[in-house]
């Protein structure tokens, strides 16, 4: 492709050619013809961008806050001079380079290597890409330039924030629900002996029971009974509303680290967690334990974004079914713009669950990106605080959370 | 990319590239160059014709691009401000020029070390130089007009008004200067002070003057109106140089262009490499990995200027003997009545075009 520059000197230089050729001078012809020779010799030049470039990046899943090195090592595979190319490697504009810079100008010989090396920092969770490489070659002159892609691309994963909650639940007056891993009777995560059965081709090879094998010719693995206090069930508003506030700061960002750290607390403890959020629509993970289960939270808060406005009654009548009898329910929402939320927290009480809504003020919050006039404020605060009032009428626990107080801060509201 | 602290030899920031001596090969090569094209376009633009000489006198001032007839002409109608040695007023050729090429090195430097210094000061210069102009104006005539007040009575400042207008005969001097020098001025600015801006500017404005030239020699108008320009010869000559490929005349005018060229690509190209460094943040400023990259590319980018230019020379050469070529390779198919006729035919047309 030609620059400015290019194009400029060409027409320049034709229009001195012609001029010159007009009124007899030859300075004019000269200078033109200078011109289109220096465009044309230049044309001959090629760069070569025959490169093998690879990416390094040690971690492909992060949390929420952490520094990725990316190292990217860029090697001349042919017998030529690259020329001069700019290599640049395409990084989401949601990170932000914290050391080093996503690009280089370079002129590799026959065989040579160079390294990219930047450190990236992850202020929004979510699933990102980096790459492809954009490599550009461009003349010495800045006559031509061309640009290419290497399709090198990779893929990043960043989780929401995990914070300690351990202090703050640990006073929470619920006997039953924190009261450590007592054995159930029926198989699943834990320790003891509950049966055996047939190999299925899910199990791991360190299940099987060898001496049943050699007894009965038929492979059979270990159950065990399943240790647990029970299920919880995390509730996540990801409704339009949830986006109130600065994008660091809103009702959905608090929301998935309320959650994350949430499930982290209790999957920690052997209990199994389960995680329901509703935006457009609802996207039920079954209660589960375990590494597998925390990662599988983590990768669907990371996904989760503000859309829809599905109300949260309808959710609890989709739930009811699949919740067991007594099991602690979470609900992390901000309780805007739902007319169902009475209804949905009372059936839930009234089937004996344990509810614990934790809210982020999304007043607060919006005050952090608008000016809201004192009075207006001030009503809107006491028509939340009425709406907060109403919901822990019919027994559930309400832990109205502000934007500057910490998760295991707000936490221990719940306690008191 | 060495993020530990560590012992770095080279690195890319701006004082230390100031040093490197790609950057300073390419500067002096931009200066070298501009300083040339100026002592070229003095020679081929700044004397005036034979008959208008004849008409004339050999002080008077015709519009060529050469300082000391404006200057001279100045001087006949008063005493000129600044000394003869800086105007170069009292030299011939290129000595001329040493005088006024000082001044705009001294003016380029005043004016780097300007641009470099507080908004506060900047305006406080400015402030100055104006009540220094406007005193200049008025502390003369008043003086001159109350003196003369004091020994003839009161009267009208008439005869006194010529002390007003007294600072203005450094305007003209600096305009006489300026038209030659213009582009000397902000070529060493954009050079030394990194603006490309002025590197442009500089070789727009040799074109405009050789458009200018080229106008003001244009035969038909010449015919109506002369104002004295020597006009280039409407043929380019025999090739006697470098092998018979370029004439005497061709060399000059082939020297301009592509003198034109080297100052703006070197000028450009030292300015370009230093913005990149600049861009590049501090970590990478110490990265040797950067550092080897940026030599790699500076060092391919004089070997590339090198060899581009000497085509480029040889190219138009070629383009501009082309007739001559054309001739010699018809030559040597000579012994038909065809190539005979073409020779003929094309030495009829070098000939009257």
């Amino acid at each position: 492709m030609w620059t400015r520059k290019a194009a400029l000197m060409l027409s320049g230089g034709i229009c001195l050619i012609l001029v010159g050729m007009m009124i007899s001078n030859f300075q004019m012809i000269i200078i033109g013809l200078t011109f289109i020779a220096f465009i044309s010799i230049n044309g001959w030049i090629q760069g070569h961008s025959e490169l093998e470039i690879t990416r390094f990046v040690p971690h492909s899943n992060v949390y929420k806050g952490d520094l990725i090195e990316v190292s990217l090592t860029i090697t001349n595979k042919s017998y030529r001079r690259t020329q001069q190319l700019e290599v640049f490697d395409n990084v989401p504009h949601q990170m932000k380079i914290r050391r080093g810079i996503n690009q280089m100008r370079m002129n590799l010989g026959p065989g040579q290597t160079t390294k990219i090396q930047y450190m990236l920092r992850c202020p929004l969770r979510g699933h990102y890409s980096i790459g492809p490489v954009s490599v550009r070659y461009r003349n010495a002159f800045d006559l031509f330039v061309s640009e290419s892609r290497i399709d090198d691309v990779c893929d990043i994963t960043v989780f929401p924030q995990v914070r300690e909650i351990e202090d703050a639940m640990l006073r929470a007056d619920v006997p039953k629900m924190y009261t450590g891993a007592t054995t159930l009777r029926t198989p699943g995560p834990g320790m003891e002996f509950y049966s055996l059965r047939e190999y299925l081709s899910t199990d791991s090879l360190r299940s099987i029971n060898w001496k049943a094998f050699a007894r009965t010719g038929d492979l059979m693995v270990n159950q065990k009974t399943r240790d647990a206090v029970t299920d919880v069930y995390i509730l996540l508003d990801a409704r339009e509303v949830s986006r109130i506030g600065t994008v660091l700061k809103n009702p959905l960002e608090m929301g998935t680290a309320a959650a994350a750290s949430i499930s982290s607390h209790f999957l920690k403890r052997k209990d199994s967690v389960s995680l329901v959020t509703y935006a457009e629509r609802m996207d039920f993970l079954p209660a589960d334990t375990g590494d597998k289960q925390y990662y599988k939270i983590l990768s669907r808060l990371a996904s989760v974004s503000p859309s829809g406005s599905m109300p949260l009654q309808a959710v609890t009548n989709a739930l009811a079914p699949r919740i067991g009898r007594g099991s602690p329910v979470f609900i992390i929402s901000s309780l805007e713009g739902d007319g169902t939320t009475l209804p949905a927290i009372r059936n839930l009480s009234g089937n004996g669950h344990e509810v614990i809504i934790l809210s982020p003020s999304s007043i607060d919050l919006e005050r952090l990106v608008s000016r809201i006039p004192r009075m207006s404020y001030e009503v809107l605060k006491l028509e939340r605080q009425n709406r907060l009032t109403a919901v822990s009428g019919y027994g559930a626990k309400v832990i109205d959370w502000m934007p500057d107080i910490e998760l295991s801060q707000a936490l221990m509201q719940s306690g008191r | 990319m060495e993020f530990e602290k560590g012992e770095v030899l080279e690195t890319l920031h701006i004082p230390t590239l100031r040093r490197k001596w790609q950057i300073l090969v390419l500067q002096v090569v931009s200066t070298l160059s501009l300083l040339l094209l100026l002592k070229k376009m003095n020679e081929v633009y700044g004397t005036c014709s034979e008959q208008f000489i004849i008409d004339h006198n050999v002080d008077s001032w015709c519009p060529a691009y050469e300082h000391t007839r404006g200057l001279m002409w100045l001087s006949n109608r008063g005493d000129l401000l600044i000394p003869d040695l800086l105007l170069g007023v009292s030299n011939t050729g290129t000595m001329s020029l040493v005088g006024p090429l000082l001044m705009c090195v001294a003016a380029a430097f005043a004016m780097d070390r300007f641009w470099a210094s507080s908004q506060e000061f900047q305006t406080r210069f400015n402030q100055g130089a104006i009540a220094i102009f406007i005193a200049w104006m008025v502390v003369p005539f008043v003086f001159s007009w109350v003196v003369s007040m004091v020994y003839n009575g009161l009267e009208w400042p008439t005869e006194h008004l010529g002390k007003l207008f007294s600072p203005f005969d450094l305007v003209f001097e600096l305009v006489f200067l300026g038209i030659v020098f213009a582009p000397v001025l902000a070529g060493l600015v954009g050079i030394w002070g990194l603006s490309k801006r002025p590197i442009t500017w500089a070789v727009g404005y040799f074109i405009v003057v050789i458009a200018f030239h080229s106008v003001l020699t244009f035969e038909p108008l010449v015919s109506e109106v002369d104002v004295g320009l020597r006009a280039l010869p409407t043929q380019i000559g025999e090739g006697t140089m470098f092998g018979g490929l370029v004439s005497p005349l061709a060399s000059s005018l082939l020297g301009i262009a592509v003198l034109m060229l080297v100052f703006l690509e070197s000028g450009s190209a030292a300015i370009n490499h230093l913005e990149y460094a600049a861009s590049l943040p501090e970590d990478c400023k110490r990265d040797p990995e950067y550092v080897r990259q940026f030599n790699n590319v500076v060092n391919a980018h004089l070997l590339q200027m090198g060899i581009v230019i000497t085509l480029v020379l040889i190219t138009t050469a070629l383009a501009l003997a082309f007739d001559d070529l054309m001739i010699s390779i018809v030559g040597i198919l000579e012994g038909t009545q065809w190539t005979g006729q073409v020779k003929e035919s094309l030495e009829l047309q070098m000939t009257y075009g």
